[in-house]
């Protein structure tokens, strides 16, 4: 085939085709090259003479000759059910279109695309495998290039034969840990409890749980690497729920040995009422000062869809009394909802058992949700916003200054 | 990047990749400005040309760009044959290529191979909207009308939602066709419209007068019209349908109201069983009442006013007409303040009914209750649209009810400046695609007006037979 379509090659370039093209034989000798029709030729002829040189069909001459080639060899052997595969396929064919699609993608994950209710959901779920193949790669390639510039390091060092003299062994970890480990233990005796409670695991999607406990692990860890840290208590835990098998992904053997209070008992069976305070962003009350005799709850809820009065619907429920982190009277907000991450919270909370300062505490609330810290009179900050807004927006800024003056007067008032 | 006007030699297009920032989407990049500048198909094809020759292979993006190009500019056989070698070359395609085909076959007088490739589809997925579209649209322009209903039906038992140029496609290539069995598939159509609650635009309107009028022996005329506010169509005369809704109906949403917003997953999320307990019987002893009051959506109608004095003015003005009325608020109504000044409050206590919600509790839920449970004739006075509570609610169906009831049951204060509330008229027919078998009247909205969905449309199409 290839040495035909050579030969042809060098029939067209020699002076026959135009002769040839003319008496309309040209059908004739390349039955595959169909639409450079007879008109089409004489036009080009006459418009450039070097394209006459140009078989424009020869590209599917090239992929005609290809797939031959390439059936023999996709017979491949097939050992997942034909869904599953016919899913694959498709997958293969989005990836070649050039869709974001993971490049290998488990039978699980496939499993999971296909339970998919719908295409959105589908090509979400996708999105999100491919964007995690791409930070694994990343990390990988990342990984190696550090492994090679620790090498190349320790050769030179071995090369000029330089030792330091240190009084300690360097034993960093290890001995950290056993600090951190004791502390931790002191607080599981004198530590103020601070309670995650664990019951809205059916209030969320599966990747809602995974994101919680992820939140969690990060705020236990801060916890433990803090001075005083808390009593962490886990309540309404129950065994085999998602929550627990999240953790133990996360954790593996270190699980059991934790220094915090897990239990599938209630708060309001292990401590006293009155000393609860329901932590809520949906809260009416503000909290204003950090209260060391008091026990803090925490929901453990991640909720993307946004759920209002969930938390708060349990505090009533209860009859708890409830509290909101004074974001309003310190901050100037500027997007984003006024519910933080849990470990945000954790360190929001620690920062306000060691020091009692709110602006300390609320430097952890993320610098896009705010503008700034409220140290001014209102009609102050109302100016400094709109030179903001002037700034930053243009012509736009009139409307929204005064929207934003209408919703803070309200707020105000309200209070 | 601009495309070449001309098809370029190999060497040609080497130069231009190379002159290209990034090189390894140079080709992409190429395809898709001809794509945008509708560059002659000899370009793309010399570049395909190019590539196939130096790696002996094109790329599956690629030939899709090559094939939007080819269906951009109708060139029916190098669809044909860009399908073939995509056929043989892959096991199965992918979505974009199959729409892109059967759009570029369909619009050909090879369209019945666009029907083959929808069979392809089905056998991996389910087609979408746009290709049955384009398959159906060329079957009804071929005048193969039984072809198209029956891709119709498939579609619509496979719940995908037919866009209205489907639909209009319908009435336009069946005009002065004869046929019972046709008439009454058309007839299915505006059914479906009704049920749907969809209203056509005006040239869609259009399309649908001509088709009546082009029955012959029936004699159907078409009249543009407005109807009056009794619900009385000035062409014909008849009376349309009563917007009200049945006592089946009317129940049904009592109960899904407290079922879904009220309720919900939790009672505690809105209000708190103790206090909905309460409110029950405090409604139960007083029923029923003419007007419902949401006294703090009322109380910011004029900011410039004090809030006490808005709803004092709001009872004021419905109290003269001796009807029972029902303000809802919350405690801190009651607690003395620059907003709310005592005095007012008690006065306001005389003239009318108050509860009293808690400060956490959401006072809409309590409107949605007391006005329903009232009965039909109540009405409720609010500028909020509820639409939060509209969306607790599970089906569409119960929503759709809950719309309709919203309309009717909607005391609007039009001018808000001057504190002086005038009744809305609320309108007594339903603005859907209704027949009484010797008339036709169906609701139209012109294309370019803003509609909102608030607002129905006012402008119908009557059709009588002669």
């Amino acid at each position: 085939m290839q040495s035909a379509s050579m030969l042809l090659k060098k029939i067209i370039r020699s002076s026959v085709l135009p002769f040839a093209a003319q008496h309309g034989m040209k059908k004739d000798l390349f039955p595959l090259s169909r639409t450079l029709s007879l008109s089409l030729c004489l036009e080009q002829e006459n418009s450039c003479s070097r394209s006459e040189k140009l078989d424009l069909d020869a590209w599917k001459k090239v992929m005609k000759s290809r797939l031959q080639e390439e059936v023999n060899e996709t017979v491949s052997e097939c050992k997942e059910p034909a869904t599953l595969a016919a899913a694959r396929e498709m997958l293969e064919m989005w990836r070649l279109a050039g869709k974001s699609v993971p490049e290998n993608i488990t039978e699980e994950q496939l499993k999971t695309f296909m339970e998919c209710t719908s295409k959105s959901a589908q090509k979400k779920y996708l999105k999100y495998l491919h964007l995690k193949e791409l930070h694994k790669k990343n990390d990988k390639r990342k990984m190696e290039e550090k492994r090679e510039r620790r090498l190349e390091a320790q050769e030179r060092a071995s090369e000029t034969g330089v030792r330091k003299n240190n009084s300690f062994i360097c034993l960093w970890a290890n001995c950290m840990d056993k600090v951190y480990n004791w502390r931790a233990a002191q607080s599981m005796v004198f530590g103020q409890p601070l309670v995650f409670d664990m019951s809205f695991e059916k209030d969320m999607s599966v990747r809602e749980v995974a994101n919680t406990v992820r939140q969690i692990v990060l705020s236990e860890s801060t916890n433990r690497r803090s001075v005083d840290p808390f009593h962490i208590h886990f309540c309404n835990f129950k065994d085999d729920s998602l929550y627990h098998k999240e953790f133990i992904k996360h954790y593996r053997e270190a699980w059991g040995k934790l220094l915090i209070t897990v239990t599938d008992q209630c708060y309001t069976e292990i401590f006293p009422k009155d000393k609860l305070i329901y932590l809520t962003a949906d809260s009416p009350k503000v909290m204003k000062t950090f209260d060391h005799n008091k026990i803090y709850i925490v929901g453990s809820m991640v909720d993307r869809n946004i759920k209002t009065g969930v938390s708060l619907a349990r505090a009533k429920r209860l009859g708890l009394e409830t509290a909101a982190l004074p974001l309003e009277k310190y901050l100037l907000w500027n997007t984003g909802a006024k519910n933080l991450t849990l470990d945000q919270m954790m360190q929001i909370l620690l920062t306000m058992k060691d020091t009692g300062d709110w602006q300390k505490a609320l430097e952890f609330v993320p610098k896009r949700k705010y503008c700034g810290f409220v140290n001014k009179p209102v009609y102050e900050l109302k100016k400094t916003l709109s030179l903001i807004n002037t700034l930053k927006l243009g012509k736009r800024q009139e409307e929204l200054q005064k929207q934003f003056a209408k919703n803070y007067s309200k707020k105000q008032t309200q209070k | 990047v601009q495309p070449p006007e001309k098809p370029l030699q190999a060497e040609e297009w080497n130069r231009l990749r190379e002159s290209f920032q990034s090189p390894e989407i140079f080709e992409e990049v190429m395809l898709d400005s001809m794509v945008k500048c509708n560059s002659p198909i000899d370009v793309a094809k010399s570049l395909l040309t190019h590539v196939a020759k130096s790696n002996g292979d094109i790329a599956y993006k690629l030939l899709v760009r090559y094939l939007i190009l080819c269906v951009q500019q109708r060139q029916t056989s190098e669809i044909l044959d860009v399908y073939d070698i995509m056929k043989s070359r892959f096991k199965i395609l992918e979505n974009g290529a199959y729409t892109l085909l059967i759009r570029g076959l369909s619009n050909s007088d090879q369209w019945r191979m666009a029907l083959t490739i929808l069979e392809e589809v089905k056998k991996i997925m389910i087609p979408s909207r746009t290709q049955y579209e384009c398959c159906i649209k060329a079957a009804s322009r071929h005048q193969e009308m039984n072809l198209a209903f029956e891709l119709y039906h498939e579609m619509l038992a496979k719940d995908l939602v037919p866009t209205l140029d489907v639909l209009q496609a319908f009435f336009d290539f069946s005009r002065g066709m004869k046929g019972a069995e046709l008439q009454k598939e058309l007839f299915g159509i505006l059914l479906y419209l009704r049920e749907n609650q969809l209203c056509p635009h005006k040239t869609f309107m259009r399309s649908i007068k001509l088709w009546f009028e082009s029955i012959p022996e029936r004699n159907w005329r078409g009249h543009l019209t407005n109807i009056k506010e009794s619900g009385q169509c000035p062409v014909c005369s008849r009376q349309l349908e009563d917007s009200s809704l049945t006592e089946e109906e009317y129940n049904n949403l009592r109960e899904k109201i407290i079922r879904d917003v009220i309720h919900g997953t939790d009672t505690f999320r809105k209000t708190s069983p103790q206090e909905f307990e309460a409110f029950q019987k405090f409604v139960e002893n007083r029923l029923p009442f003419d007007v419902v009051i949401d006294g703090l959506n009322v109380s910011h109608v004029n900011a410039r006013k004090m809030q006490c004095e808005n709803l004092f003015n709001a009872v004021n003005y419905l109290a003269k007409k001796n009807t029972r009325l029902l303000v809802l608020g919350r405690k801190h109504m009651l607690s003395n303040s620059s907003n709310w000044k005592r005095e007012i409050m008690q006065e306001m206590q005389n003239k009318a009914d108050f509860f009293f919600a808690e400060n956490i509790s959401e006072d809409d839920a309590f409107l949605l209750y007391a006005t329903l449970r009232s009965g039909k004739h109540c009405k409720f006075v609010s500028r909020d649209f509820l639409r939060d509570h509209k969306a607790c609610l599970s089906d569409s169906l119960t929503r759709h009810l809950f719309r309709k009831w919203q309309l009717i049951y909607w005391v609007m204060s039009k001018k808000m400046l001057f504190s002086v509330f005038i009744q809305q008229p609320a309108l007594r027919y339903d603005c859907v695609v209704q027949t009484t078998g010797d008339t036709w009247h169906i609701p139209y909205k012109d294309i370019f007006e803003e509609k909102y969905s608030y607002r129905v449309p006012r402008k119908w199409l009557c059709i009588q037979q002669k």
